[in-house]
């Protein structure tokens, strides 16, 4: 974890949780006092909850030589328990809805336990590393700390770290990150920009031209001052200066619109390319933690309405802030009064629409609440069609939607009718502001008072009114302002967050190229812990020989799938070394190294393209002849040359479907093309019937030959080929040697599981 | 009434019997079914739940069926191993102090915490962060914005925290005006 991160995390703890960011400083003094590696503080966690199930606050501590219970900030230490290493026994912890509680009873077992706390789901993550430590403790076992402060502030903040893409506190932060996505394209963006101001500050001048020519031409010419043919060519001046006005105006809306739109999707484009090629460096453990469709909305949607708000939100809303500022100074330089009285009702509008709008936003979340639910139904009525006719439950279904439906209607209705009323609500509002202006300017037009201000001239006041229409677009524009910038920086935040991750298994630098792999494995003393605490291979030591087919087996859970994953790098371990040929994995060049690992998984996953593509995907320059011959090793090319469209035919769900023994044999034909020297099978022939397992296992024994195999298999029958079999059990290696060797040992865990296996077949 | 499986896993059952089957029972009538184990729950020295059934005591961890739709009754009782020890349909069927203490269990296994009112509800970027006022007092939580309450069949709602805590509303018309403004988007 990066210093930043840890950062983050207390950030999000002090920000969302009211719990303190770390253990108390006078308790951490306390226990540490000695300053010895026995009073290390090795791991806390915080308990919120007391025997009545009120709030409270409780610390557990585990120091080098202690279990230390405290209450509040600890400065009591009167209340304090603490329970040396040695008397710690069962460790329970019982989980319920909200409450968990955790016991540790005495080693010498009489009974009641030494420590009882309670506590929420949000301590659940703390307190359980904390109880496999206790758990460690009583095994006699070697405890693996991390640093104790992090592993809590990590804990506690996880959830709310993964379910919020930035803590950010400055909206404006993420909007100054994204603009700065512009600097490759300024060039196009001060033009387009330019042209944009143009088209605000011509807009500004017809208005002024007409007043000009109403009050310095056709007056003069209509009260007989002036001779209309001394005039005329003025006249038509102005004119054309308006035309050659708008003529220029619309010249730069178009080049305004045609270079930001072509920036915004230049933007987007980058920002698409850097984020899929990130995501291509990030670590599994990434993965795992993120759903698919989010990623991929953030690389489709995201970043399209990022394009949407750099292509028209940023210039759109500055401009129409600028207008309204430059057209509240024209016409209160034209008239002082007049201008005030339009001028001041401009900043109460923009407030109105700043409320509406938050009230909208609430409506929409109603409608975004109604149309989930509505989408619910038919993401379970659709692919689960087979089943709704199977049961008759088509009727059922119906109403269940149109009940749904309905809902929806009456949220988007409540929508349109806040929305239909607000906005020519305001346009009455601007109107009115309009018809004041007209009240106030008419005594003055027509000279029939002077109490509201100097005589006015026809001219200017048509272009006041002129102005004034200008208000209209402007306002209407800063409406969706608040929508913009939120939807834009939301989409920001996501991408920004993927960006911002750091990949956990990375290429050391220098790393060591082996050309060509022998296919030597040695794990040695391996443990690995996905969270850094509970490990999930504990102590691991073997060393399989270059060709050798190594079976993989134990009860689920026990870790074979994790083994794999520390074979193939997607993780680091976090004790010992795997070495591949004599060299430590983390040294070899992650890339390279796994060009020359083929995996065929339980499974098998086919990308959306022809069989061809997909047989080819590890080796692109494979000729045809060897994709046909790769095919016929797997068993494969005979149902594919049965295909409409043979190796071309496309696969995938907008494609053809293939079954699952089909896609099996392409995806080892796929490995067979790609020739590794490590190979890994997990469980390839899980989900299919007898006769397609027994092609599938022909393919295997062909595909095995030659290379360093490791195979995950439940049913013992596949592995009968292996030159040696692991027993992996809770993360050990409990047992090792050939099917004779461990049948041998009538109560060793693989006799049992044959046992199992055969009594099931048997039944059957 | 507790309750233990009475046919081993595997086994038939035939609804009726054939002619020859039903000549035999009329001979030799069927052996009546053994009452089922009575089933006794206390509290121990350990602080755990003990389930005391027929020679077998062990602790247990309770889990409820229908822990919204019908939570006074079903309860797994479910060993540290996750097997079913026993199963509680109807508390009432149990002893007075096996009642106490499983409901005393209970008390603490389904605890969640319920709202009695609303300060505030506000987004957050991608979090939808809540204070509500509890009966143990003030709480701050985080849902996603796509994280809605969820009804429950008494009609109360039930809302899931990032972290996994659940915060009920036993009857949301009951909350002041405030509070129910404040959850206007979130609740029909």
């Amino acid at each position: 974890m990066t210093t930043q991160q840890r950062f983050d995390d207390r950030h999000i703890i002090a920000r969302y949780t009211d719990q303190p960011t770390q253990l108390p400083n006078t308790l951490r003094a306390a226990v540490s006092e000695d300053g010895g590696a026995a009073s290390r503080i090795l791991a806390y966690a915080m308990a919120d909850l007391d025997e009545r199930l009120s709030f409270a606050q409780s610390w557990l501590v585990l120091s080098g030589s202690h279990v230390v219970v405290a209450s509040g900030d600890g400065s009591d230490t009167r209340s304090w328990r603490r329970v040396p290493h040695g008397d710690v026994g069962k460790v329970d912890l019982t989980t319920g809805l909200s409450c968990h509680v955790l016991r540790v009873c005495s080693r010498n077992g009489d009974g009641e336990p030494l420590i009882e706390l309670r506590f929420t789901h949000r301590q659940r993550r703390s307190m359980e590393g904390l109880a496999f430590l206790l758990e460690q403790l009583e095994k006699g076992l070697a405890l693996q700390t991390r640093d104790a402060d992090e592993a809590y502030v990590e804990s506690v903040a996880q959830p709310i770290r993964e379910a919020q893409a930035l803590v950010s506190t400055r909206q404006l932060a993420v909007v100054w990150r994204l603009l700065d996505y512009l600097k490759p394209y300024k060039i196009r963006v001060i033009c387009g920009m330019s042209a944009a101001s143009l088209v605000t500050l011509l807009a500004l001048v017809p208005p002024f031209l007409t007043g000009h020519l109403v009050d310095h031409v056709i007056r003069p010419v209509q009260d007989g001052q002036l001779r209309a043919t001394a005039v005329v060519h003025v006249a038509w001046l102005a004119v054309v200066g308006i035309a050659v006005v708008q003529a220029v105006s619309k010249l730069c809306i178009w080049l305004r619109l045609r270079l930001l739109a072509v920036v915004g999707e230049l933007v987007a484009r980058d920002l698409r390319d850097e984020l899929f090629a990130h995501l291509q460096l990030l670590s599994m453990s990434f993965f795992s933690r993120k759903k698919t469709g989010s990623l991929i909305t953030r690389v489709s949607s995201d970043t399209d309405r990022i394009w949407e708000f750099l292509a028209f939100g940023v210039v759109e809303v500055s401009l129409a802030l600028v207008s309204l500022l430059g057209l509240s100074i024209v016409l209160v330089s034209l008239d002082l009064r007049l201008g005030l009285v339009m001028a001041v009702p401009v900043p109460l509008m923009c407030l109105a629409i700043h409320y509406h709008g938050n009230g909208m936003q609430r409506m929409f979340t109603r409608v975004w609440r109604k149309w989930s639910r509505l989408t619910d139904v038919l993401s379970d009525s659709i692919p689960g069609m087979r089943v709704v006719k199977a049961f008759n439950q088509g009727p059922r279904e119906q109403g269940r939607f149109s009940e749904r439906n309905a809902d929806v209607v009456s949220e988007f209705n409540r929508v349109h009718a806040s929305w239909t009323g607000f906005w020519p609500a305001l346009m009455l509002a601007l109107e009115v502001t309009i018809l004041c202006v007209w009240v106030l300017a008419l005594p003055r037009l027509l000279g029939t008072s002077s109490a509201f201000g100097p005589a006015l001239s026809l001219g200017k006041f048509v272009s006041f009114l002129l102005y004034t229409t200008m208000f209209i677009y402007p306002v209407e524009l800063l409406g969706q302002v608040a929508r913009v910038m939120h939807r834009a920086t939301s989409s920001a935040q996501r991408v920004f967050e993927v960006l911002d991750t750091q990949p956990e298994v990375v290429d050391q630098p220098n790393p060591v190229r082996i050309e060509t792999l022998r296919g030597e494995v040695e794990f040695e003393r391996v443990t690995f812990a996905y969270d850094g605490i509970r490990q999930v291979i504990k102590d691991l030591s073997f060393k399989v020989h270059p060709g050798e087919l190594i079976g993989l087996v134990g009860p689920s859970g026990g870790g074979k799938t994790t083994l794999i994953n520390l074979l193939t790098r997607f993780y680091d371990v976090t004790g010992g070394s795997i070495s591949i040929d004599g060299v430590d994995l983390r040294r070899l060049e992650g890339g390279h190294y796994r060009e020359q690992v083929g995996i065929v998984l339980q499974e098998p996953y086919l990308f959306q393209g022809s069989v061809l593509e997909n047989i080819r995907y590890g080796a692109p320059s494979a000729s045809f002849d060897e994709v046909i011959a790769a095919a016929r090793v797997a068993n494969a090319h005979d149902f594919i040359s049965r295909l409409p469209h043979g190796y071309d035919t496309v696969v995938g769900e907008r494609g053809h479907t293939l079954s699952g023994g089909e896609r099996q044999r392409v995806s080892i034909a796929r490995a067979v093309l790609k020739n590794p020297r490590i190979l890994i099978l997990d469980e390839a022939t899980s989900s299919v019937d007898t006769e397609t397992e027994r092609k599938i296992q022909e393919a295997m024994d062909r595909l095995v030959t030659g290379r360093t195999v490791f195979a995950i298999a439940h049913r013992l029958s596949t592995l009968r080929k292996a030159s040696r079999l692991l027993v992996i059990q809770d993360g050990n290696l409990v047992e090792h040697g050939t099917h004779a060797e461990l049948l041998a040992n009538p109560n060793g865990v693989y006799t049992k599981l044959h046992r199992l296996q055969q009594e099931l077949h048997e039944a059957a | 009434m507790t309750r233990r499986f009475a046919n081993p896993p595997g086994s038939t059952c035939s609804s009726a019997p054939a002619p020859a089957a039903q000549a035999s029972a009329a001979k030799n009538p069927p052996l009546a079914e053994p009452e089922p184990a009575p089933l006794s729950l206390e509290k121990r020295r350990d602080g755990r739940l003990w389930a005391l059934l027929a020679e077998r005591a062990a602790p247990v961890k309770l889990r409820r069926c229908f822990p919204w739709t019908f939570p006074e009754r079903y309860i797994s009782l479910q060993t540290d191993d996750n097997v079913e020890l026993a199963f509680v349909s109807d508390p009432n069927d149990l002893s007075p102090a096996s009642r106490v203490a499983l409901a005393q269990a209970l008390s603490e296994a389904g605890f969640v915490f319920v709202i009695q009112g609303v300060h505030s509800v506000k987004e957050d970027f991608e979090l939808r962060c809540f204070e509500v006022e509890t009966p143990q007092g003030r709480r701050a939580f985080q849902t996603a914005l796509d994280a809605w309450p969820r009804e429950t069949p008494d009609g109360g709602l039930l809302i899931e925290d990032v972290a996994g805590d659940v915060f009920r509303i036993e009857d949301p018309t009951t909350l002041d005006e405030r509070s129910r403004e404040l959850l206007w988007e979130l609740v029909d």
